[in-house]
């Protein structure tokens, strides 16, 4: 239905997750987990999702002797989120 | 499983998760009532120590210890509170935080070492430097009760110019209460009603 919103966007997780990164220069995973409330591996394979497509960036380092992943957004991803929103607002009012 | 969801509910997801995630890293108001009440405090007790004769004895030390443990207590609370809640970083919130220490590291540095060549001027400088960084922080997290109180401040800042000098001091204690204790007060109101 709708063929011209992109894919990887186009679903409830990825889409909360991008947007909490537009918003911040970079968040931790624990702060992407308490803000969207979904479960921590459902949120694994989305990231890995738009890091496989190029649009988030995840680094992994260590936060008081514990993994802490970090992740932002790429130029990549602002571009196709820009997009992204640009495609909705169309479906939403096509006439514009 | 694939998820259908509209356009509508596409850009009120955006708009609902963007809301949030500004809502969970907003300040609170606690630092500014902080600084508030020791602007306060600090301006009235010179005042006083004037009217008795003791200016020389305790100001100087008074006015270090009370805006040396404002400082100490800001560093303090804000490496917990970064280290505990796991804030995501902000461009805004970067800029604001190095501009608070160039902005206090310039005022002490100008209060303590060079007060004497700004003469009478001293007090309107410092209320409307207060000003312009109050109302940087009331613009940059969008918070009226801030914007309003800095610019109050700063028009107390011009107004000092045409006061006796030896009333500056309760001018700029006046301003901490007008443009940070009760601006704070709000923001904690604010920030409780948004988690309710």
């Amino acid at each position: 239905m709708f063929n011209d919103l992109n894919p990887i966007l186009h679903s409830q997780l990825r889409l909360s997750i991008v947007s909490i990164l537009m918003t911040v220069e970079e968040a931790e995973f624990t702060f992407i987990k308490e803000t969207t409330g979904a479960a921590a591996g459902n949120i694994s394979i989305q990231i890995k999702k738009l890091q496989d497509a190029g649009y988030v960036k995840v680094e992994k380092t260590f936060k008081n002797n514990y993994p802490n992943t970090t992740v932002s957004i790429t130029d990549k991803g602002i571009k196709a989120f820009e997009n992204y929103v640009n495609n909705l607002k169309k479906y939403i009012n096509p006439k514009k | 499983m694939k998820e259908e969801i509209t356009p509508e509910q596409s850009l009120l997801l955006i708009a609902r998760t963007i809301e949030e995630t500004k809502t969970r890293f907003k300040e609170n108001g606690h630092i500014m009532i902080l600084w508030g009440t020791l602007t306060f405090i600090v301006f009235v007790s010179q005042y006083i120590f004037v009217q008795i004769g003791w200016y020389k004895l305790f100001d100087i030390a008074w006015t270090n210890i009370l805006f040396l443990f404002g400082g100490i207590y800001t560093l303090l609370y804000t490496w917990k509170k970064l280290k505990n809640k796991n804030i995501p970083k902000t461009i805004i919130g970067r800029i604001m935080t190095i501009m608070s220490w160039v902005f206090g590291i310039n005022l002490m540095i100008i209060g303590i070492f060079f007060g004497h060549r700004f003469g009478v001027a001293l007090g309107p400088l410092f209320l409307i430097l207060f000003a312009l960084f109050i109302i940087m922080i009331g613009v940059s997290i969008k918070f009226k009760p801030i914007t309003i109180g800095g610019a109050i401040m700063n028009l107390m800042g011009f107004a000092a110019f045409y006061i006796d000098p030896q009333y500056h001091g309760l001018l700029l204690a006046a301003g901490g209460v007008v443009a940070m204790v009760i601006p704070g007060i709000l923001l904690n109101k604010a920030k409780r009603k948004e988690n309710v």
